[in-house]
């Protein structure tokens, strides 16, 4: 019988310098078409997502940090899970990661709804790449269609392959080197960690860590850090707020 | 027993009601999506074998070492060796099918008209190579076809004589270099981080301020004036009024960095005030070392050596071949216009799109694009060792493009040899220093590898690590500061760190689905700029500076500096700009 993981992430705030590769290798990897020309913060598709927030000063004495917000792979009472008609949306027991069926999902958005973390996106439009680049498609992960719900699921293509690597082996368990999500893959400045957060050799869940929206009680498995007070308080806010484009949209 | 009509009916009402009772028609609702996503309009990723290859990006001068994930020939995902990759990288495979990729060009028709201007060439006028990133084997391979051509000239972006050592400094003055963005090699960068304490001083909140230890906001254009501040040419109060800073900054930044601290002092390109700023602080040999290169057959040596565009003369240029095939530092148009002959001056551009400048160009000539060229990549400027490392094409290049540096041999006659091979011919034969490959992740000294394996080990993505020169057999380079800016009238354009031009498709994520970076057609500036400029958040508006006009559209910042636009293309910085609402 296998252990129970409980996968989870380290996101240093510290450290991200906000460059996005997190978002384009996350969009490589699952097979994220490039932005529809009627496409905006609003309606776009992007599993992870970087905010850029601040302490609300104005110049000199404004300070930014750099958000990555993703699904933060609820534990307890998953909102997106218990609210979906479908059964479109399930916890997988042996990972605790919060799995998407797309060909289940019904196109209805109350999960999109119900999560307070806006890590939920809709496809609004059929996947398009620019002629030729459908061959650097992911051959592990499946395009979408229109009128379903996406979500990051910690690449559960790169989990089957490292669960086929491990029994090809004749292991029962993977190798931790062996399951990366592409965003911690592709972090250049190692603000990203990944592990099994029951494994306690990682320090993923260090003592001055938090999490967003803790107030909640929804036991996400993304834990950040931060030595600046004033990230920490926007951490607990609704919804990490962007100064350029709260003014965008007046 | 008969069956009748009733009997057919009952059994098929029947069968009705009772399938309700099993799981099959609730399935079939439930995965509704099961009838429509496999239709033709969805893409099908391609399937086969699945392999690893080695190379390294060639878009920056970074060149970190990429491992691809290949289906067949045909990568589907690059990472990096040594860490992560920048969001340029991550999606450089993509390249290839960017909808601006040049794939044709009237290839013979401008070789015909290069030839013929050469031929036509007055006394006085002369033939130029204008190299974005010098110091490549395809930069010696121009500059050996301009020492052919007896009015050849060979021009290139000035390169700092030194590099830096970050693993030996304990603090780092950055003055407005994106250290942490695309300012050396971010592998090396980020290993080194935690061991130094980071002074950032910038005139707008970078993303590497944001990350500083300290960010000190000084005005636009003052960066020279505080490294000459720091070396004790001006007086702190001098200093002071300049940068915008106050002098008890100054004076303890001064104190920080004191002589013998392991400090080091960077800017954009290490200019001579910084590079004389190191050396006053005792650096020289330490964190800072001469830039080294790695070795080239002796027979190069007699190419034309490396011009400044600002030491050309105005009006001598008769024809300019752009390489800008390799992304490299970008040079104003104006300043390069103004070196071109009176009258009809031919322009030819080799570029993989023509968005750079290709738009000036009388041809533009299609080029392999990373990952399909084959190209090497010289160490960066935080490579304290000379090293040589290849691009090693991932895809074929398609029929129809041009390798400028074949293109420019054969317009001097030169044999159409395999420079990169002879360069690593001659590097072997030198039998020092250490052959790096990131498959088997091993190290062997080059004197125990044969040269056909040397060769084909570069091929699959290894490297040669030479030794880092000794700091005792050069004199330090002697700093010649130049006059700090005048303060500027109007609003200062200032663009975010040059980048690869254009990048994947994918960067939409980051501009258009969200607002991590600025869009090209974008500028952002102050609230209270936007005010005085009668424009507001969304507008559409004219950038006006001296080098041109664009449209674009206002976002606006409180990070920003009052009196400065951050704009994305380095073409809009200028020293003094207008925003004006359309």
């Amino acid at each position: 019988m296998n252990a129970q993981k409980k996968y989870g992430m380290s996101i240093d705030v510290d450290r991200c310098t906000g460059c996005g590769s997190c978002m384009v290798a996350c969009a490589v990897e699952n097979n994220i078409p490039p932005a529809h020309a009627g496409a905006n913060d609003r309606n776009g598709l992007t599993w992870i997502r970087v905010y850029k927030v601040d302490n609300g000063e104005d110049y000199p004495g404004k300070r930014s940090a750099f958000i990555p917000v993703l699904c933060q792979q609820c534990g307890e009472h998953t909102p997106c899970a218990s609210v979906c008609p479908q059964q479109a949306v399930d916890v997988d027991p042996r990972t605790g990661i919060v799995g998407q069926m797309p060909e289940r999902c019904l196109g209805c958005r109350y999960c999109m709804a119900a999560c307070p973390y806006h890590a939920r996106y809709f496809n609004w439009w059929d996947p398009r790449w620019p002629a030729g680049m459908e061959k650097t498609l992911n051959p592990d992960v499946a395009p979408r269609m229109r009128g379903v719900v996406e979500k990051c699921n910690f690449c559960h293509g790169r989990w089957h392959a490292a669960k086929q690597k491990a029994a090809a082996a004749g292991k029962s368990e993977i190798e931790p080197g062996d399951y990366v999500p592409a965003c911690v893959e592709a972090c250049p400045t190692g603000a990203i960690r990944f592990g099994d957060l029951n494994d306690p050799s990682n320090d993923l869940r260090h003592p001055d860590s938090f999490r967003l929206l803790k107030k909640l009680g929804t036991d996400p498995k993304i834990y950040y850090r931060s030595k600046r007070d004033w990230v920490r308080n926007v951490a607990q806010a609704s919804r990490p707020v962007s100064s350029q484009k709260e003014a965008s949209h007046g | 027993m008969t069956t009748t009509r009733r009997d057919i009916f009952k059994f098929a009402g029947g069968s009705a009601l009772g399938a309700l009772l099993t799981p099959a028609p609730w399935r079939l609702i439930t995965d509704t999506a099961l009838w429509s996503e496999n239709w033709p309009g969805i893409p099908r990723p391609a399937r086969g074998e699945i392999r690893a290859k080695f190379t390294h990006c060639s878009l920056c001068p970074a060149g970190c070492a990429v491992r691809a994930r290949c289906v067949g020939e045909q990568p589907v995902s690059l990472a990096g060796v040594r860490g992560g990759l920048c969001p340029f990288g991550v999606t450089g495979h993509q390249l290839p099918y960017h909808p601006a990729r040049l794939r044709q060009g009237p290839v013979s028709e401008a070789m015909a008209a290069v030839a013929d201007a050469i031929a036509k060439c007055g006394p006085g006028e002369r033939v130029a190579v204008l190299d974005l990133r010098p110091g490549r084997t395809a930069s010696w391979t121009a500059r050996r076809a301009m020492a052919v051509l007896k009015n050849g000239w060979y021009i290139a972006p000035v390169q700092s004589p030194v590099a830096v050592d970050l693993t030996k400094a304990r603090t780092v003055l950055s003055l407005s270099a994106p250290l942490l963005e695309r300012w050396g090699t971010p592998a090396n960068v980020f290993a080194v981080r935690d061991g130094f304490r980071l002074i950032q001083a910038d005139p707008v909140e970078s993303r590497t301020a944001a990350l500083a230890d300290l960010w000190l906001p000084i005005r636009p254009g003052s960066e020279e004036a505080l490294a000459l501040g720091l070396a004790g040419q001006l007086t702190s109060a001098e200093t002071a009024a300049m940068t915008g800073l106050s002098e008890h900054q100054i004076e303890s930044v001064g104190q920080t960095i004191g002589f013998g601290r392991l400090s080091l002092v960077i800017d954009r390109a290490m200019s001579p005030a910084v590079v004389a700023l190191n050396v006053k602080l005792g650096g020289w040999g330490r964190t800072i070392v001469p830039r080294a290169e790695a070795p080239v057959p002796p027979e190069w040596k007699k190419a034309a050596p490396v011009t400044d565009l600002a030491t050309v003369p105005d009006r001598s240029i008769r024809v300019l071949l752009i390489d800008e095939s390799a992304p490299g530092e970008y040079l104003p148009w104006d300043a390069i216009e103004k070196k071109l002959a009176a009258g009809n001056p031919l322009v030819v551009v080799f570029a993989w799109s023509a968005n750079g400048y290709g738009r000036y160009a009388k041809y533009v000539l299609p080029t392999p694009v990373y990952p399909e060229a084959t190209d090497d990549i010289p160490p960066a400027i935080d490579s304290p060792a000379p090293c040589f490392r290849i691009a090693a094409p991932l895809l074929a290049a398609p029929a129809g493009v041009v390798t400028p540096s074949e293109f420019i041999a054969s317009l001097a006659g030169l044999p159409p040899a395999d420079a990169l091979r002879e360069r690593a011919r001659a590097i072997h034969q030198g039998g020092r220093g250490t052959l790096v490959t990131y498959a088997d992740a091993k190290s062997v000294p080059v004197k125990e590898v044969k040269p056909d394996d040397f060769w084909k080990a570069l091929n699959a993505g290894g490297c040669w690590v030479g030794q880092a020169l000794p700091p005792a057999n050069f004199r330090a380079p002697v700093g010649q500061a130049l006059p700090p800016a005048n303060p500027s009238q109007g609003l200062v354009v200032l663009a975010t760190p040059p980048a690869p031009s254009p990048a994947s498709p994918l960067f939409t994520k980051l501009y258009q689905e969200s607002d991590l970076l600025l869009a090209p057609n974008c500028i952002a500036l102050h609230p209270q700029d936007a005010a005085r400029c009668g424009v507001s958040a969304g507008n559409r508006a004219t950038l006006e500076t001296p080098n041109g006009k664009w449209s674009v559209r206002i976002l606006t910042d409180s990070s920003v500096r009052p009196g400065v636009v951050l704009a994305a293309r380095p073409e809009m910085a200028s020293a003094s700009g207008k925003v004006v609402r359309v």
